[in-house]
């Protein structure tokens, strides 16, 4: 899974998608397909701002469809894109969505443990560094104890 | 099993690609997990595995990247075949569209053929062999169409296993074939093979970020 989440989307294919998505918006009401090729493309851009921009524009089509395969296409990507952002807790939420709506999906199911494990090992360093005594107890829990000490 | 910065001397890229419900998924679990995945949904997007092989005794690390058919996918998914040095083009030996088939291969492999190198290897996958009854395209006249575009060819089946090995093992060993002639230059752009010489060298390039990593707290 931390090849499909961490993967970079090529600048020249970002782009692409994005004249084609806003040449439709021109036109007037952009397709469900140029709108979602654009925000796949946006939810594997390292820049904030883009991850941003995709997962508003994934929630628009997952609000519009009634289709149950697209809606899981989208809440998929919803979860890439928290990811990313580092919003675990949101990125948990469309996951675990998308194994209700297919209970047998292993790329959810992965994507759930991936994300777990993400805020399981985030969290332990966070504590690390607030700092402090606890910091210490907590350091050496996580294997840290040796080099804290010798500082 | 660390004795080395790699235990690989290559990676090859590959790209599956084919119609939505030929088994494409499977025949990757198939591969990297020796399991068949019963039941198995329609992919998002794209799916990742992993498996490092033995071609000539070089260790090589497969890194395969499994598209999905679904139309909503097709057009972001084209710029995953980019820097592929094999393709593996999966149709489902029990679904003869009243011709279509033919005319969804060669709309596969105009794809593949505009979108990789000329090196590519592209090998025909007939998938679900185990469903003779079923069967609708004959071996014949697969074989005939491979025949003529120069793609290798095999029927296999996910459910069994059978050929499966074979696919991605021969696919690599025409791409390790084209290294060691020449015809395939390791350093041109998108050759899909990356060498990973396994020199002490490279342990301490290795070694190095990791503990300044290790470091920084």
């Amino acid at each position: 899974m931390e090849a499909i989440v961490q993967e970079v989307v090529k600048p020249e294919d970002l782009k692409k998608f994005e004249q084609r998505f806003n040449e439709q918006c021109l036109r007037g009401q952009p397709s469900a397909t140029a709108q979602f090729e654009y925000a796949w493309c946006l939810v594997r851009s390292q820049s904030p701002s883009d991850l941003r921009k995709g997962t508003l524009l994934l929630q628009e089509l997952f609000h519009k469809t009634a289709d149950e395969t697209a809606k899981r296409d989208y809440l998929f990507y919803l979860a890439v894109g928290h990811t990313r952002l580092k919003e675990y807790e949101k990125a948990l939420k469309y996951a675990k969505a998308i194994q209700q709506v297919e209970p047998g999906n292993h790329q959810a199911r992965e994507m759930t443990a991936y994300i777990e494990k993400k805020m399981k090992k985030e969290g332990l360093i966070g504590m690390a560094i607030v700092g402090g005594a606890a910091a210490v107890a907590f350091g050496a829990l996580a294997g840290l104890g040796v080099a804290l000490a010798k500082k | 099993m660390a004795a080395g910065p790699y235990n690989y001397s290559y990676i090859f890229k590959y790209i599956i690609i084919g119609d939505m419900g030929v088994g494409k998924s499977c025949l990757l679990h198939q591969f990297t997990e020796k399991k068949f995945m019963a039941d198995c949904p329609h992919t998002i997007g794209v799916e990742f595995g992993t498996r490092i092989i033995e071609v000539a005794g070089q260790k090589i690390k497969l890194q395969i990247w499994d598209t999905a058919g679904q139309e909503r996918f097709r057009a972001v998914t084209r710029s995953y075949y980019r820097g592929a040095a094999g393709a593996l083009m999966v149709y489902d030996i029990t679904t003869f569209i009243v011709r279509s088939t033919y005319n969804h291969l060669s709309s596969w492999l105009t794809d593949a053929r505009n979108l990789t190198n000329p090196n590519t290897v592209i090998f025909l996958i007939g998938n679900k062999s185990d469903l003779e009854a079923q069967r609708d395209v004959t071996y014949e006249e697969a074989k005939q169409f491979a025949d003529e575009n120069g793609l290798m060819f095999l029927e296999c089946s996910a459910k069994t296993g059978e050929n499966v090995e074979e696919a991605f093992l021969d696919t690599a060993k025409k791409i390790y074939q084209n290294i060691q002639d020449g015809s395939l230059d390791l350093n041109a752009a998108e050759s899909g093979v990356q060498h990973k010489p396994t020199t002490p060298r490279n342990t301490l390039s290795n070694d190095q970020p990791q503990s300044k990593d290790g470091c920084a707290c």
